[in-house]
């Protein structure tokens, strides 16, 4: 009788649209952290990659490439799961040199005329480089368009980020790479600064959540995401791997606090961006 | 006394410095102290206590029957030998190994020096030269024996009475105690697969005991490539001590893709292979009491930068090696130090593997580079 329940369920598995689709009891992660950039577009195609999405249970990502074209053509196969923010950078090779590079702008302006996003990054700026002209025009324009930040930046950057602008939104790429005693200060210290955990282990490694993370967490239940960070082509086929490590650490904490890290908490960010 | 050698040495060199570069040592005294850390060689032998055949006479001949008897494969048609050419530098000389499914998805690396190391494969799914050794003899997609069959195998001629005389009836064993046993003989062979002393090595040697003149007989382009390499392009970082290799897992930069939709994941699918298996140093089957080494499993971290990083192999007989990374794509040591020339910081993780970045070489400092490489091999 078992063998006849399991022949009908994989049979109805099968005939399903949604066959490949994660299952059901699987938890729903919005990845705050995903690329889609130039060589990806190339060697992951957008109907592949919005495959492994959906096989890896995504139902929501934020994604940024580079350049921009890669989020529009995910954007596109994927709409229902993918939010799109605007990455300052035509390669990836720029995140080294666009704080300087006044053509930044021409290229933010014009996309943000052409394309709908929730928010502009991932940028990478340290300390000073906030205070630099670019970086000051990109935070200018996304408070005019009202957009979330997505800062790969050290606690000054972070700092002189709300300097500039106190109402911003930012979202902290990898927690700045930051101790969790650090990151619960600068939660702390912001009030509308977000922490995604993308390429970090140390906060879940094994599937137990050591406590000093489980206190921060606690501490700021609505902060925390998760975030695969595709940095390069080949990474795309880790994303199905991170939902699963994502979600064994997940299951170590409380299920509220679990289901607030893998997907409310982001979406209730991005709510309240424009707001 | 090695620091005593090294105080004589930079002594010697100081008061003949001023000939030093008359006779052609180009180095230095940082650099000499650069170049002593890669000796002295050969290391001392030490016997693997996870293996109780390790360095038995007999053992060792077993297992060097084994290594060229295709009768551990399926259908007789591979053995170890077949990718792992003894007149090859024990590999194929192909970018990626062939067998009876076809193209494989890694190279074929040497077999040279590997008694001791930390890790054994492209992805350290392997915590012993044992474990390492019996892996091809049962993966599919190699000699793909049923390990319900290594019994029979082993009745096969000469096996039969070795295999007894040392681990007693292979079948009155069960099939992963025979497996585990073939393993040991074949690793207590591939223990003797050592190399001499290399024209680096008498140099360094002839640095230590401050003999400047033959020293000086070691090449002034091969010096100037180990200025490159313990300097400007940081390669010691990673290709450390007498085996240039500190046996971590690291991305080099190199893609991954093996073909459109699949990728090799290197050390991440590597930890998974390591913690599923059961011929690790913590297992039943290590014969060391003390489970020495069990640690390396016992305390394996899983990190999302695992995912397509490799091992860092040796650069001990780079020339008889041919081609060359994980995936065999690079062809020649000239292109292996021009990928590290012109490498494609846009593939690494900003906060990745922060030593790499372009060398930006001279055509004469990459000769020199290669020069250096060369030395590091016995012919």
């Amino acid at each position: 009788m078992q063998d006849f329940v399991r022949a009908i369920l994989a049979t109805a598995i099968l005939l399903s649209p949604y066959a490949g689709v994660a299952t059901a009891e699987e938890m729903p992660l919005f990845d705050a952290h995903i690329h889609y950039s130039h060589d990806a577009v190339k060697q992951v195609p957008p109907r592949q990659a919005a495959k492994i999405l959906r096989d890896a249970g995504i139902r929501k990502a934020l994604v940024s490439s580079s350049d921009d074209d890669g989020t529009q053509k995910l954007h596109e196969a994927a709409p229902d799961i993918v939010v799109p923010s605007l990455r300052p950078y035509r390669r990836r090779g720029e995140t080294r040199t666009w704080v300087d590079d006044e053509s930044v702008i021409a290229y933010i302006e014009d996309r943000l005329s052409r394309f709908k996003y929730k928010a502009i990054g991932e940028f990478h700026a340290y300390g000073s480089d906030i205070d630099k002209p670019v970086v000051q025009r990109m935070i200018a324009l996304a408070k005019e368009n009202g957009l979330l930040l997505h800062a790969h930046s050290d606690a000054d950057a972070i700092d002189r980020i709300f300097s500039t602008w106190p109402g911003a939104k930012v979202l902290w790429a990898h927690s700045g790479f930051e101790s969790a005693e650090e990151v619960g200060q600068m939660l702390g210290k912001h009030e509308n600064l977000w922490s995604d955990l993308a390429f970090r282990s140390e906060h879940g490694s094994g599937g137990s959540v050591p406590a000093n993370w489980r206190a921060v967490f606690e501490a700021f239940p609505e902060r925390f995401m998760i975030g695969t960070d595709t940095f390069a082509p080949e990474r795309w086929y880790y994303i199905k791997s991170h939902a699963d490590f994502s979600r064994a650490w997940l299951k170590d904490l409380p299920q509220d606090l679990a289901r607030n890290i893998g997907y409310s908490n982001a979406e209730r960010m991005l709510e309240a961006v424009g707001q | 006394m090695i620091r005593f050698r090294r105080l004589l040495a930079g002594l010697l060199l100081f008061l003949g410095a001023g000939a030093a570069g008359a006779q052609g040592v180009l180095l230095d005294q940082g650099e000499i102290d650069a170049a002593l850390l890669h000796g002295p060689w050969p290391p001392p032998r030490t016997g693997d206590p996870s293996n109780r055949v390790s360095g038995i006479p007999e053992a060792i001949e077993l297992g060097r029957i084994l290594f060229s008897s295709p009768a551990l494969s399926s259908g007789g048609r591979l053995s170890c030998a077949s990718c792992h050419d003894p007149d090859n530098g024990f590999t194929d000389g192909l970018e990626t190994a062939r067998s009876h499914v076809g193209r494989l998805d890694r190279n074929t690396q040497g077999l040279f020096n590997l008694a001791g190391m930390r890790w054994f494969g492209w992805d350290g799914r392997s915590d012993s030269l044992w474990a390492q050794s019996l892996l091809p003899i049962i993966r599919s997609d190699e000699m793909a024996l049923d390990v319900g069959q290594i019994a029979d195998a082993l009745q096969d001629g000469p096996l039969r009475e070795r295999y007894e005389g040392l681990f007693g009836p292979a079948d009155s064993q069960a099939p992963d105690r025979n497996l585990a046993n073939v393993g040991k003989a074949l690793a207590a062979y591939i223990e003797t697969i050592t190399t001499g002393k290399t024209p680096f090595d008498r140099f360094r040697d002839a640095l230590e005991a401050g003999d400047l003149e033959a020293a000086a007989a070691y090449p002034e382009d091969a010096q100037r490539g180990f200025r490159i390499f313990a300097g400007k392009g940081k390669c010691t970082f990673c290709h450390v001590g007498p085996l240039f290799s500190n046996s971590e897992f690291h991305d080099a930069g190199v893609p991954y893709f093996v073909e459109p939709t699949r990728v090799d994941t290197g050390r991440h699918g590597g930890i998974e292979a390591l913690l599923g298996s059961r011929f690790t140093l913590r297992g039943a089957f290590s014969d060391d009491p003390a489970k020495t080494g069990a640690w390396k499993v016992e305390r394996l971290v899983r990190s999302h930068d695992d995912f397509g990083t490799f091992r860092t192999p040796s650069l001990r007989e780079l020339t008889r090696t041919a081609p060359y990374m994980h995936n065999g794509s690079l062809a020649t040591l000239r292109d292996v130090v021009n990928h590290y020339s012109t490498i494609d910081l846009e593939r690494m993780h900003t906060d990745g593997e922060a030593i790499l970045e372009p060398l930006d070489l001279s055509e004469r400092e990459t000769a020199d580079l290669v020069a250096f490489l060369e030395s590091l091999s016995t012919r």
